[in-house]
């Protein structure tokens, strides 16, 4: 029953059986609140189709919200730097290879010549 | 009048505009206000279909909409009333027989409850819910 211990960090402690104590209730409260949903609804028709304020439905593949759009922001605001960089990431492995040279020969001469 | 026992929790009503002038709206939304207070009755006005027990239908049905209404009535789910509001949609009112009218309402979905007017008052609106309901009483009692 090694499994079952409290642990006792100092500031707190963690106890597997309270977590599945703690899931079972929210599992509980989950289905509850799911019984009181509107029972009307019919599988298959109309009614489960998603409200588009009475528009017909895209196909999915036009509505998929891609988990790039999360980084849009972040993109837009550092667009000059991204607009620089990214042209350099060919995917050719040579040109790669080409760029470490070309750095380890500047920091070569750099070395030698301020050492 | 005693509420259906499948409406027995507040009646919650979407309203769809087919092409109306906005003078059924006007009234729609003067209906809700704290002078005749509905939602103390739990009649209140929802955003989505999905959430609706009653539809008010106003506007002729213009061609562009009809398959919105088609869509948004089969999206309303069972048991549902439709109310018309409005001379429009009972019969074209001022636009009958127009070129790019689809309507009225009832030649596009099935309509349990007529309010006339141009527009109706909210009493006269408050009067078709109250009928909706005793039309579905009366629907249910011939099941029992």
């Amino acid at each position: 029953m090694d499994m079952l211990f409290t642990l006792d960090t100092g500031t707190g402690f963690w106890n597997p059986l309270l977590w599945v104590l703690g899931t079972a209730v929210a599992g509980v409260i989950a289905v509850f609140l799911y019984s009181l949903g509107e029972r009307g609804y019919k599988k298959g028709t109309a009614q489960t189709e998603p409200f588009i304020s009475g528009n017909p439905e895209p196909e999915k593949g036009l509505v998929h919200v891609r988990s790039g759009n999360l980084y849009w922001g972040f993109l837009d605001a550092m667009d000059g730097y991204y607009r620089r960089l990214v042209p350099l990431h060919t995917g050719d492995l040579d040109d790669y290879v080409l760029w470490y040279m070309g750095i380890t020969a500047l920091f070569f001469i750099v070395v030698v010549v301020f050492r | 009048m005693k509420l259906n026992a499948l409406f027995n929790r507040s009646l919650w009503v979407y309203h769809f505009n087919s092409g109306s002038c906005n003078g059924c709206e006007i009234e729609i939304v003067a209906t809700l206000t704290p002078r005749y207070d509905p939602e103390r009755f739990g009649i209140k006005l929802v955003g989505s279909p999905r959430h609706a027990d009653v539809m008010l239908v106003t506007g002729p049905v213009v061609h562009r909409m009809k398959d919105r209404l088609l869509r948004v009535y089969q999206q309303i789910p069972d048991p549902k009333l439709v109310m018309c509001i409005g001379a429009c949609g009972i019969s074209g009112g001022v636009f009958y027989d127009s070129y790019n009218l689809d309507g009225p309402v009832d030649e596009v979905i099935p309509v349990d409850v007529y309010v006339p007017g141009c527009p109706p008052r909210p009493e006269a609106i408050i009067h078709g819910v109250v009928k909706a309901l005793e039309k579905l009483e009366r629907l249910e009692g011939v099941k029992a």
